[in-house]
């Protein structure tokens, strides 16, 4: 009967919330790896087993290295500011400024407003002739590219505007773990006559270390996942310079139909997120201090 | 003025212009929303409005049932948040309360699934939609979006806080699981499950890529869905500049008055129970 009640009580509380998650993560990952081993085009009952064919495919396309190079690209120059301005904006705030609270919540809120939306503003911004970032930047007699039509630029452009919406979350973080770090630690180095900057390099990155790493992690899984900002801004182009692994796939899959080789692409983004994931577990090893 | 306030000038006017960079492209959208064809396109830059066209808020309206997309989106979070909530207690309460074997498999697949792009379920997440009979409408959003690997790992963070005590007092005093639940466990963690809440609901208002595949027809369309068909379809004639920055405006309001009422919220709460690596 005590059994009989355990089962009943285990598949109360966890298989109800199971089934949406077998349902809409669980399985479609599973069918996801299957498919990418057919020529599935959406639109057909039918299909065939093609064995690796989209895997090779993907991995012989030079629009696959270019996308792999542009999240590579994309995803290290938005993590490194990100979390550099997140650490310097948690230290600026230290210690009960007045006004604490309102820098904070400026500081934050472009985390809150939609990508969808503040992509626009920013296309307005970035407007070559009249945008602002133009007009100022020629008040400083400095170059004014054409942004987000010049392949060389629309990049940046896109980090930009990640960059600028990610940084106030990082902040909290660090915020947070700074306030962890006991004040003897700051007294000691104090009386020991560390500068301030040598009390960053000693006293405050190995305390946060962890924070740093949670951060790392959670920053490249975004930047892997970047679609908003793209679509909206450059949809992928000019000449593919814009384009992503994830983008890429969303082309493949929703515009061209190719579920087949979208899948293969996507288990291949899913083996990266994995790998990388894996590699900062370790090597934080090495650097992190819990 | 006392020694540490005049220490802390420089810290001041450094967080001032910061704070300033941060907030300005929010201002700029405002500000360009109350202009007109011409100003916008001034050489060289005029900052403010000869007269502010509030007219371009109605404008905007005219052209897009906005209203109509942001009632969409604020339901559909909503919808979303409740069910993401409450599956998630119960998940939660399961990991941190009951014993069972498998429980380290089942902690570690959810926590696997946090690491993964979630975008790499669409395609078959997609079938699974269209077979339930489900594209095109709202519910095909909310029910591909009611579990949340985020809101179980906060939600078990918080519970995992509960003294052990208190979860052992109510048992004695003959408390099932389901009383215990939602006796117990939720009242102590009410404030972290309000802030888990809080972000999810931003996050399902902000959602565009998902929603923008399962959506077609105007009228289901999201806020993000809806602003970005009214931005590529007016975005070629630049004189609309101005009423796609007040549709902007208006988009992004909801979540800016969320923010200011709640903004202790927010911020506690992802420092309070942000996931430590």
């Amino acid at each position: 009967m005590s059994r009989l009640k355990t089962v009943g009580k285990l598949l109360f509380f966890i298989g109800i919330p199971m089934i949406p998650l077998a349902v809409f993560w669980f399985f479609p990952m599973f069918v996801s790896i299957w498919l990418s081993f057919t020529n599935w085009d959406y639109i057909s009952p039918t299909f065939d087993y093609v064995g690796v064919e989209n895997y090779t495919t993907t991995l012989t396309s030079a629009d696959f290295y270019q996308a792999l190079w542009n999240t590579a690209l994309f995803a290290v120059m938005t993590i490194i500011p990100t979390i550099i301005i997140g650490l310097l904006l948690a230290l600026l705030l230290r210690k009960g400024l007045k006004g604490e609270t309102w820098f904070r919540a400026f500081l934050f809120s472009p985390w809150i407003t939609p990508m969808v939306a503040m992509s626009i503003v920013w296309t307005w911004i970035y407007e070559p002739d009249v945008g602002l970032m133009n007009q100022v930047l020629g008040w400083f007699h400095l170059p004014q590219p054409d942004w987000l039509t010049d392949s060389d630029t629309a990049i940046w452009a896109i980090i930009i505007v990640t960059v600028w919406k990610n940084a106030g979350w990082a902040m909290l973080f660090y915020s947070d773990a700074l306030s962890k770090i006991p004040n003897d630690l700051y007294e000691v180095s104090h009386l020991e006559g560390a500068s301030g900057l040598q009390r960053i390099k000693t006293v405050v990155l190995p305390l946060v270390s962890p924070t740093t790493l949670f951060l790392a992690i959670v920053s490249a899984i975004n930047a892997i996942q970047a679609y908003d900002q793209i679509q909206v801004m450059t949809q992928g182009g000019p000449s593919g310079s814009t384009r992503t692994l994830l983008y890429l796939y969303y082309q493949m899959a929703f515009e061209q139909f190719q579920m087949g080789q979208a899948t293969a692409l996507a288990t291949i983004i899913v083996v990266f997120t994995m790998l990388l994931s894996l590699i900062m577990f370790y090597a934080s090893k090495r650097w992190v201090h819990y | 003025m006392d020694q540490a306030t005049k220490h802390s000038i420089p810290r001041y006017i450094v967080l001032i212009v910061l704070s300033m960079m941060m907030i300005f492209p929010l201002i700029w959208m405002l500000l360009s929303s109350l202009k007109t064809g011409e100003e916008i396109f001034a050489i060289p830059l005029k900052w403010l409005p000869d007269t502010p066209q509030w007219g371009n808020f109605p404008g905007a309206l005219e052209l897009a049932p906005f209203g109509l997309y942001i009632y969409n989106s604020t339901v559909t979070a909503l919808v979303i948040v409740v069910f993401q909530v409450v599956l998630a207690c119960m998940m939660a309460y399961a990991l941190t309360q009951l014993q069972f074997k498998g429980k380290n498999v089942l902690f570690n697949s959810i926590l696997m699934t946090y690491m993964l792009p979630v975008a790499a379920t669409y395609v078959p997440s997609y079938v699974i939609v269209a077979k339930l009979g489900l594209l095109d409408t709202l519910a095909g959003i909310i029910i591909s979006n009611i579990a949340s690997v985020f809101c179980i790992f906060m939600i078990r963070q918080a519970f995992m806080q509960v003294p052990k005590e208190m979860v052992e007092a109510a048992r004695a005093d003959g408390a099932n699981d389901v009383a215990i639940l939602w006796k117990v466990m939720i009242p102590m963690s009410k404030s972290s499950i309000f802030t888990v809440a809080l972000i999810s609901f931003v996050q399902m208002y902000n959602n565009y890529l998902w929603p923008s595949l399962i959506v077609k027809s105007q009228e289901n369309y999201l806020v993000t869905v809806g602003l970005n068909q009214f931005f590529t379809a007016q975005g070629t004639f630049s004189s609309q500049w101005p009423m796609i920055m007040a549709a902007n405006v208006l988009a992004v309001l909801p979540l800016l008055l969320l923010f200011i009422v709640l903004q202790k919220w927010f911020i506690k709460g992802i420092s309070d129970n942000g996931l430590k690596g």
